[in-house]
């Protein structure tokens, strides 16, 4: 009883007479070497990873070459497909990436692999590959940089006397899907080269190399780091417009934007390599904790100078005969308002035998204080009158207040100018 | 099925035995019935027309009946043992290019190394006969077929050969029977790594090659060319220097088994040290500077100094947290931890510093109060809220003290003549030669600035000089 639905029984071993030949040796096994063409589509760009300094990238490998051994008879000129099961059986070029860390052929639902059969011998073999490669990076412009990464493709076993690998369509052999983008980068281009690679041991053998380029996109960083730090810079700056008699408040402020600074610091280094030079982003930050730490060092130096130039008034005062010497901080008391202080003052302090010279100047200077208080400081300070402002300034602090910003925006146009 | 059909079929397979052996054979080699097969390089197109003409139902396409097995004779022999089973030893050459060395890590003490394994050996039962001397390359598949070296890594915590897009995988016979086996391995092996010198250190590594089953009586393993035998790629760590690259060679003694000969790879590697330089040691030198400011601040400025130091405090320990992160838990001490440590200590002086100053200055004040007289009118939290510093009439700056004058208020009398063992000090540090220690002391006590104006120099030095020590040290 023939069973209609039973065909006639064809294996492919049977077919394609698998069994007949020795499939571990390549096509032309001791004759020229097989050309095997290369082409490939680049599916996604994974991963790039500063850390490890590597990339992961997952594509679709397809290889072209003609295996006599694997011709059939056919009227029609159509090929034949199977999946993986033949691989094992029959001879495939057995290419993979150097410099790679690892990598594997995708095997969900099966082992993603194709194997396309023609009539006159010609394989298409095609497979699915994650690969996770090193690529040297170049942090000295971090985070304004652009890096080059390579795959490179080569033959374990066969030599270019036994293989020759190349580029199916020359530079048309690299398709991307449009669809590749990755969240830090911007993929400015990928191309395909080829070259010989010699090895010492064993001789010279083809590579196929994958180039691409990519830009990091500043913005992250510009939010992340940048904006934080110029904030932390000019939040330090008003420091320099509170009363200098809060003393308590100039000094947390100053020593609060220090650690903040430090914090952003520590941060930004946690996910990077450790390299052994300086990147962008670290003159910048540095840069800023220097400005941040000599704001604190101004309002010691603002505070310390107040102080001497106290007790020396006092001196002073102690020493005048005169019954309307009040102290300065107690006419500060009364009227609010601080003559600008003489800047002799910053010289240092004179000792007992010297003041003797000093003494007509500094009273007369005193009492020009006393009765000219709101003449003395006239041409500036009737600008202000009509706001009562508080002046209790030291130079120091009104210098900084211009000389710190000018300094930063300078410095901030040079950065800008020498890394864009 | 039909008898003819039958008949037909046993005729077919007997002409194609028939054309399978009598394609076999060389003009140069006598008919043998054998499977020796040769093969010549230029000779594959006669024989592909031989058969041609020789079969029936001929396919132009249909290669040379030729297996590697065939070839190389594989059936033949037992490749279960190793050449030479029963006699001397075989001595395997080994040659080692490093591919490149993928991370180091300190937490848990390895390395991570990628490099192409090659193994020399001569086995004549794969030598075969040929006219030129030229070797035949074959992939993974003919090595689970002959006998290979079970070359392993010894103290290694994973590794694995690469098979992306086939096991990479090389065997290479030459006719004499001599072979090369190359693989591309990744290995993660154990470093024994000492941090007492960290960050400023020198680790020494090394990968070490035995085979697993083959004692020294079987199996010799050597470098091929000596010190040339390992090469390197470019490699680059963008932590580390790599010194040097070197192989040794010695024996292995394993009380059950035996001696072995092991290969080693000895690699040294230095530190970059700028990295922690500026992640590390540049912020801690700022901390303990920015604890200096705290010494030219007016003391009356409680607040102010009590929050400078405390803040400093709390970001060397931020910093110290933040270096032991990334280290494993090791029990002795490592350089960057006496750095910081002796930083955090310097810190933690200039609060002690200022709590000092405080305390003696508030016992000054009450001294002054039990014999001075402050005015009633005088509000002395309302003058401090104003501008945050208390109101008094002490002098900061060691200035000459004037004799007092009847218009200040708040007499200073009561000051020089509450101590009139102690002159009024002209300078504080002539004054300081002159005494004795217990009134040096005293007289501190009762000037607490003296405190701060020597602390102006002495931390500053101090740290100098433990800076000197330090770096002079590890160095």
């Amino acid at each position: 009883m023939v069973d209609v639905t039973k065909n006639r029984k064809v294996k492919t071993d049977q077919l394609l007479r698998v069994d007949d030949h020795d499939f571990t040796m390549r096509p032309a096994f001791a004759g020229p070497a097989v050309p095997v063409g290369v082409d490939v589509q680049v599916e996604s760009l994974d991963s790039i990873s500063e850390v490890d300094m590597d990339f992961t990238m997952t594509l679709y490998l397809r290889h072209y070459w003609k295996d006599e051994r694997l011709s059939f008879p056919s009227t029609t000129n159509k090929s034949m497909t199977f999946d993986g099961r033949l691989v094992k059986k029959i001879w495939v070029p057995d290419v993979f990436f150097v410099h790679s860390k690892r990598s594997f052929i995708h095997d969900t639902t099966t082992d993603n692999i194709m194997l396309r059969v023609y009539p006159d011998g010609h394989v298409l073999y095609s497979l699915r590959v994650t690969v996770t490669a090193a690529c040297n990076m170049d942090f000295s412009r971090f985070p304004l940089d652009s890096q080059t990464c390579t795959l490179e493709l080569e033959s374990y076993a066969y030599t270019d006397e036994d293989l020759m690998l190349y580029w199916k369509s020359g530079n048309d052999s690299l398709s991307t899907d449009d669809k590749i983008s990755l969240s830090q980068f911007l993929i400015q281009q990928f191309h395909t080269t080829s070259r010989l690679a010699f090895y010492s041991s064993t001789g010279w053998y083809n590579r196929l190399f994958i180039n691409f380029t990519l830009r990091r996109h500043i913005f992250f960083f510009l939010l992340q780091t940048y904006f934080p730090a110029t904030l932390m810079v000019m939040l330090s700056w008003v420091s320099f417009w509170i009363d200098r008699r809060a003393v308590p408040a100039r000094v947390s402020l100053g020593i609060t934007t220090v650690l903040t600074m430090s914090t952003i610091i520590t941060g930004v280094n946690a996910s990077m390599p450790r390299v052994s030079y300086i990147k962008a982003v670290d003159i910048y930050l540095w840069v800023s904790f220097v400005f941040v730490f000599l704001s604190v060092l101004e309002y010691a130096a603002v505070n310390y100078l107040t102080t001497v130039k106290d007790g020396k008034d006092r001196k002073l005062r102690e020493s005048l005969p005169c019954s309307c010497g009040m102290s300065h901080t107690r006419t500060m008391m009364l009227d609010g308002t601080y003559s600008e202080a003489d800047t002799n003052s910053l010289a240092g302090y004179t000792r007992a035998p010297n003041m003797a010279e000093d003494p007509p100047e500094k009273q007369e200077r005193m009492v020009v204080h006393l009765s000219l208080d709101n003449e003395y400081t006239g041409p500036k300070k009737k600008r202000f009158k009509s706001f009562r402002i508080i002046q209790n300034t030291h130079a120091i602090d009104t210098l900084s207040r211009m000389i710190f910003p000018g300094a930063y925006i300078i410095f901030n146009l040079i950065y800008w100018c020498v890394y864009c | 099925m039909n008898v003819p059909q039958m008949v037909l079929r046993w005729a077919c397979l007997v002409c194609l035995c028939r054309g399978a052996f009598s394609s076999s054979t060389h003009k140069t080699h006598s008919r043998k019935k054998n499977k020796d097969v040769f093969l010549g390089e230029n000779t594959k197109s006669k024989h592909g027309g031989r058969i041609d003409f020789k079969m029936k139902k001929s396919d132009s396409t249909k290669s040379l009946l030729i297996k590697s097995e065939q070839l190389l004779r594989i059936e033949d022999h037992d490749f279960a043992m190793r050449p030479g089973f029963g006699g001397a030893a075989i001595p395997v050459g080994i040659d080692v290019q490093v591919e490149s060395i993928d991370s180091i890590s300190e937490v848990n003490m390895d390395f991570t190394m990628t490099l192409y394994l090659r193994h020399y050996w001569q086995d004549d039962r794969l030598a075969f006969p040929s006219s030129s001397n030229k070797s035949r390359t074959f992939d993974a598949r003919l090595v689970k077929k002959i006998w290979v070296p079970d070359v392993f890594f010894v103290h290694s915590k994973r590794s694995f050969i690469h098979d992306t897009t086939m096991e990479n995988i090389m065997l290479r016979v030459y006719p004499d029977g001599n072979i090369l086996y190359s693989v591309r391995v990744t290995v993660t092996a154990l470093c024994a790594m000492d941090f007492s010198s960290f960050p400023l250190d020198t680790q020494n590594c090394s990968l070490e090659l035995e085979s697993y089953a083959y004692n020294e009586n079987d199996l010799m393993l050597y470098w091929k060319n000596g010190n040339d035998s390992l090469r390197t790629d470019e490699i680059v760590l963008s932590q580390f220097f790599i010194e040097e690259f070197q192989p040794s060679y010695g024996l292995a003694f394993y009380s059950s088994t035996g001696w072995y000969n092991r290969l080693y790879i000895n690699f040294i590697l230095r530190r970059h040290i700028f990295f922690f330089m500026l992640q590390t040691y540049f912020p801690t030198m700022l901390m303990v500077m920015l604890s200096w400011v705290s010494f030219w601040i007016d003391r009356r400025a409680v607040p102010a100094r009590v929050s400078l130091g405390i803040t400093t405090v709390l970001t060397m320990s931020t910093i110290i947290t933040g270096v032991s992160a990334s280290m494993p838990q090791v029990s002795y001490v490592k350089a960057v931890d006496i750095y910081l440590w002796a930083s955090f200590l310097f810190v933690f002086l200039s609060v002690i510093e200022y709590a000092a100053v405080n305390y003696f200055t508030t016992v000054e004040e009450m001294k002054r109060l039990k014999k001075g007289t402050m005015p009633a009118s005088y509000n002395a939290n309302q003058a401090m809220a104003f501008d945050g510093c208390f109101h008094d009439e002490i002098d900061l700056s060691p200035f000459p003290e004037l004799p007092t004058t009847p218009n200040t208020d708040r007499t200073v009398a009561p000051r020089n003549s509450s101590s009139p063992a102690d002159p009024p000090p002209t300078e504080g540090t002539r004054l300081w030669r002159r005494r004795s220690v217990r009134h040096n002391l005293k007289f501190i006590m009762s000037n607490s600035y003296m405190i701060d104006s020597y602390s102006r120099i002495i931390f500053p030095l101090a740290y100098l000089l433990f800076n000197i020590i330090y770096w002079c040290m590890y160095s």
